[in-house]
């Protein structure tokens, strides 16, 4: 394996925690709201898959607790923010900061243990292609995320659903008018993404990197929220910037390990750098930036 | 009225904090009160790692004093403010031996211990001095340079790779011995490095070591990680591994090369019987084999015997004091001269270390 075809067969991998939570995080900000609690809700989900796979629950069990007690936790910001209109901003950081202080309790009696990871799975054909062959050498979680992106953008392109969250997120004052229960799409739009930020954890804890370890989200959450918003609310380019982070931060590892001269802070600020880079400058007609911007983004609603 | 109580009994609270903090020190020795000792670290405990190291070479400071100390341990502490803050915290409750585990704490830390000439204080990796404060660190790159040799033995490719936290002189040292092992065994083994530039990101790390797995790296030291992120990559890669502070053999019974463990105990337990004496003076304690503080365990038993034999004679040499990995000739990885033939690096060179040696394929960030 030399390093391209390192590359190649770690990318779709890298990127799969940052592609879930950040799809859900866009599901969420297209209805509106802007929960900033990602990373909490990650580091929540990532432990709780850890503890159900540990004690033998088997990695399905592991995701599903993940995800359902991500979605309670982020229940807990819907309340606050949409049922009592308190300040997105605030409440998400605070429900945030409350998914990483409940994983570090959760987590405390298994610290640095390690579980089983998921066997990869070659698709027939398409693996033996040499070289671009290894994209196709994936674990079942990483085909699941492509089938899920592929989902929320057939939903947003094609469906009332993807019409009535965008409705509502642009004009919720016109969507409620016209029959549509605002706050109840937001809620729905919530514990959506806060499954798919428990998914993300739990993908990071037990199948990329299958151990526990306090913190070791490492800021994750934050770049998906990031890409949310330099991907301009857009499924396609929002799986593009993670594609792109997950290949460059990749890159500079393996440029490090081959020995090229250059110093190794400037290889990894390289992933931030492309993304922001690429994602800018095919997003940089303003007008089209303002078409897709979602106008409520962060505001309460009241009738 | 509500507010007026709790201010009330805020006042209290920080009156006797200060008073605590007054009557501390010689005071609270005079009396039966037990030794409180603190250990501040930046990380979980865990299994393993470095945390786990420092907490437990305490075990054997309470296991000989018993009831006449109290242990606490305060983890996962950011370096920074809240540090001090909480350093301070501990020593205004009376609690007069500090250990602040992380570089980070240094400025706090010394702060502190100039403030409270009866308190002792024992930093971690740092280079500041005062009487009632020592840096403490391990001479690793003792370990390393033996694992360097076991390494070269076993690798098939003669290329040998290192997951690094930051390009810091204590990893410097640690990896350009492990080359210079290597290198004894067999002189044209290549040694890649990646840093990582942090150090927790266990996805990162894990990542590392399969870009270094990708470049045929077969021996892969994971140098300052605290989680078995690298060691337990390399299992299932069937690539042999080790690590520092303490042994990860149980996330790989197979491809286990040896841990460089720290032992921290003997330090630990001659600075508490300094300060209950009061004879404590602060001093630089850079430690190593022949202190008992480092010491490579859990060898893997696949080393050919040959091999294993002169490791131990090496490791003999080392103890007492007649063998270092750093006496020259020595060349630097850009061809000058690191160390004249016949001469030793001092301790004071090792700890400033910021080249590596021939050898070592990856260049040092700047």
């Amino acid at each position: 394996m030399n390093a391209i075809e390192f590359i190649l067969a770690g990318m779709l991998a890298a990127a799969t925690p940052f592609l879930l939570a950040a799809l859900g995080e866009m599901v969420v900000e297209r209805a509106g709201v802007l929960n900033l609690g990602v990373e909490g809700l990650m580091a929540f989900g990532a432990v709780l898959a850890f503890i159900t796979v540990y004690h033998g629950g088997g990695h399905l069990l592991g995701f599903v607790a993940a995800g359902l007690g991500s979605a309670v936790l982020s229940l807990v910001f819907a309340v606050s923010a949409l049922g009592f209109r308190a300040n997105q901003v605030a409440t998400g950081l605070a429900m945030g900061i409350l998914g990483q202080g409940l994983s570090a309790l959760f987590g405390k009696s298994y610290e640095s243990l390690t579980v089983k990871g998921v066997p990869k799975l070659a698709l027939p054909w398409l693996s033996e292609i040499p070289l671009v062959g290894r994209l196709f050498t994936q674990d079942v979680v990483v085909w699941l995320s492509l089938a899920a992106t592929l989902a929320i953008w057939v939903m947003f392109a094609y469906t009332k659903v993807g019409l009535v969250i965008r409705a509502i997120g642009e004009n919720p004052k016109a969507a409620h008018a016209i029959g549509h229960s605002v706050i109840a799409v937001r809620f729905a739009a919530v514990a959506f993404g806060g499954t798919m930020a428990g998914f993300a954890g739990a993908y990071a804890a037990v199948v990329y990197t299958p151990l526990w370890a306090d913190g070791m989200i490492a800021g994750r959450g934050w770049i998906a929220i990031a890409l949310v918003v330099f991907g301009t609310w857009l499924t396609g380019r929002i799986f593009l910037g993670a594609c792109l982070f997950g290949a460059v931060s990749l890159m500079g590892l393996a440029a490090q390990a081959t020995g090229l001269d250059v110093p190794s802070q400037v290889l990894a600020s390289l992933p931030y750098l492309v993304t922001i880079i690429v994602l800018g400058v095919i997003s940089a007609d303003r007008r089209l930036l303002k078409l897709n911007g979602v106008a409520s983004l962060g505001e309460p609603f009241e009738r | 009225m509500l507010h007026k109580l709790t201010r009330r009994t805020l006042m209290k609270g920080v009156a006797a904090a200060g008073l605590t903090g007054a009557l501390g020190g010689k005071a609270a020795m005079a009396t039966d009160e037990p030794l409180g000792i603190t250990l501040v670290i930046p990380s979980p405990v865990g299994d393993v790692g470095w945390g786990h190291a420092l907490a437990a070479g305490l075990e054997p400071v309470k296991a000989a004093y018993g009831d006449k100390v109290k242990v606490t341990v305060i983890e996962n502490i950011p370096e920074g403010p809240d540090a001090d803050r909480i350093m301070n915290k501990t020593v205004s409750d009376g609690n007069n031996f500090l250990i602040a585990g992380s570089f980070g704490y240094q400025n706090g830390a010394l702060q502190i211990a100039r403030r409270n000439p009866a308190v002792t204080v024992l930093h971690a990796s740092g280079y500041q001095v005062a009487p009632n404060f020592s840096p403490f660190a391990a001479k690793y790159f003792q370990g390393t340079y033996l694992l360097g040799m076991a390494a070269a033995a076993l690798s098939k490719t003669g290329k040998l790779g290192s997951v690094s936290a930051f390009a810091i002189p204590e990893l410097i040292t640690s990896i350009n011995a492990f080359t210079l092992g290597a290198q004894a065994v067999n002189p044209d083994v290549e040694v890649s490095v990646v840093w990582v530039n942090s150090w927790f990101d266990p996805a990162k790390e894990q990542e590392a070591a399969k870009a270094l797995m990708a470049q045929k790296c077969d021996v892969i030291f994971s140098n300052a990680q605290d989680t078995p992120s690298v060691i337990s990559a390399c299992e299932e890669a069937g690539v042999y591994a080790f690590n520092l502070n303490s042994s990860m053999k149980k996330y790989a019974p197979k491809t286990y090369l040896g841990c460089v463990a720290t032992d921290w105990s003997p330090f630990f337990k001659a600075s508490v019987d300094a300060h209950v004496a009061d004879t404590f003076k602060g001093a630089n304690a850079f430690l190593g084999v022949s202190d008992t503080v480092v010491e490579v365990v859990d060898w893997n038993p696949g080393i050919p015997a040959d091999v294993m034999t002169r490791i131990k004679e090496i490791e003999a040499k080392i103890a007492d004091g007649s063998f270092s990995p750093f006496t020259g000739p020595i060349t630097k990885a850009d061809g000058s001269e690191g160390v004249a033939a016949g001469a030793t690096l001092t301790d004071g060179e090792i700890v400033a270390m910021d080249w590596h040696v021939k050898g070592v394929a990856t260049p040092l960030p700047k």
